[in-house]
């Protein structure tokens, strides 16, 4: 069989081929995890804190009970958090539909001189749940703020 | 639909004759299947996206955007599993030289772009209302556009070289290189911080709801009878192409 | 913010794609096997 031979060899070095380029996919996920971060959360904040007027994403739950408008109405106050560290963050400017309390969320702004979070762009986050609002409210009534289980 | 009888082909065509023989057994079986897979795929993708519509509950916090759900998940998936059955047949190609494995990478190449294009755009108009934007460069998004750039890559170099063999050799590399993205859109979303959520259905179970859930397995399936569908009738039509092409050169070398 | 466009936006593209996908995919088999087929 001398045809084979190099049959083997070049299936052997395809297959080869392939699990190296799944393999550096997987390993791309883990090193890449800190760069190809599109937020960051409260906690990294306060590990890292990022110097006054640097733009950065932040990103978390909107903590309960936290959300409240400025004396003119115009400035949205409220709390990001991821359960370990709170940031509390004001915006102006369009608030988006799915906006509210124990979902999650993303602030791209910066920290003023004080130290305080100015957002300029608010996006809201999905989670995986999908459920028909009668499920969602059942599972409130039971004790089951919806949207509290993920902390990112 | 009857496949037609051959004639026998001249000797003086011997190259290609060993491989056309498979191709041609090929097609009788592809032209017997083709119209299943198109209707069925059709009808399933047709009860899916309606009870979709109009039987499936809306969301509890996204309302009736949801329904984009039951035409942006399939075409994501398949996206990617077509990509990996493109890459799949381009390693093929490389080891056994079969005809039909270079054929398929051809003929998967552009349906895979458009359910990637359907992706993107369906997640697109989706993520106005939902996230407050049309699109962020998040691990997801980019690495899903970074899949149907992929897709155009290879469509391009199949026609990069007046010599085609060369043209799909080099696709075939492209399409196994790409394969490294793959697990990239898979993960991205669990282990990086996207704005684009994690799966809903894993291993261990959904968290869709089994009302939203069944429209979208029934359109998933359609969705998936359908790709297979439009790849049948692609290897068909490229089959045919390449026994015109090389009647007529016959042609010319008869002539000439 | 209104659902409805954004769904019949979405629908409409995906259903318009894909069938001008297949529509075009069908007719350039067609013509190729019959040509297969004719000219022999």
């Amino acid at each position: 069989m001398a045809v084979a031979k190099p049959k083997q060899q070049r299936l052997v070095l395809a297959l080869a081929a392939l699990a190296v380029m799944v393999a550096a996919g997987i390993v791309a996920i883990f090193a890449l995890q800190d760069t190809a971060a599109y937020f960051k959360a409260p906690s990294d904040i306060a590990a890292e804190p990022p110097a006054p007027g640097q733009t950065i994403r932040l990103g978390g739950l909107v903590k309960a009970g936290s959300v409240g408008r400025s004396a003119d109405g115009l400035v949205l106050n409220f709390t990001v958090t991821d359960m370990k560290a709170d940031t509390p963050v004001s915006y102006r400017g369009i608030v988006p539909d799915l906006f509210r309390e124990n979902q999650g969320v993303i602030a791209t702004g910066s920290f003023d001189a004080s130290g305080h979070f100015v957002a300029r762009e608010l996006l809201a986050k999905h989670d995986e749940n999908y459920m028909p609002p009668e499920v969602a409210k059942a599972l409130e009534k039971n004790g089951h703020p919806m949207g509290a289980g993920r902390p990112t | 639909m009857r496949f037609p009888v051959l004639g026998p082909i001249p000797a003086m065509a011997a190259p290609d004759l060993h491989a056309l023989a498979n191709p041609l057994r090929f097609q009788r079986f592809a032209t017997a299947l083709t119209p299943w897979l198109l209707v069925l795929g059709l009808a399933f993708m047709t009860v899916g996206i309606w009870r979709g519509l109009f039987f499936a509950p809306p969301d509890y916090l996204q309302g009736e955007t949801v329904r984009i759900l039951y035409i942006h998940v399939p075409s994501a998936w398949f996206a990617m599993g077509g990509y990996l059955g493109m890459a799949l047949a381009a390693l093929a190609a490389m080891v056994w030289k079969h005809p039909l494995a270079a054929l398929s990478v051809r003929a998967i190449a552009p349906v895979g772009a458009l359910f990637a294009a359907i992706c993107l755009i369906t997640g697109s108009i989706w993520g106005r209302p939902t996230w407050g934007t049309w699109w962020v460069w998040d691990g997801r998004l980019t690495s899903m556009l970074v899949l149907f750039l992929l897709y155009l890559g290879v469509i391009a170099l199949i026609h990069s070289h007046d010599d085609k063999a060369r043209g799909l050799k080099m696709a075939g590399y492209l399409a196994i290189v790409g394969t490294l993205n793959l697990p990239i859109i898979k993960f991205s979303v669990e282990k990086w911080n996207t704005l684009h959520q994690p799966a809903s259905i894993r291993l261990s179970g959904s968290s869709i709801h089994p009302d939203m859930l069944q429209p979208l397995l029934l359109s998933a399936l359609g969705f998936l009878l359908l790709f297979a569908g439009l790849v049948l009738v692609r290897m068909r039509t490229l089959i045919a192409e390449q026994r015109l092409e090389m009647r007529a050169m016959r042609r010319a070398a008869r002539a000439g | 913010m209104p659902h409805f466009p954004f769904i019949a936006a979405a629908y409409g593209i995906t259903i318009a794609l894909l069938g001008g996908f297949l529509v075009w995919s069908l007719w350039r088999m067609r013509r190729a096997e019959r040509a297969v087929e004719e000219k022999r």
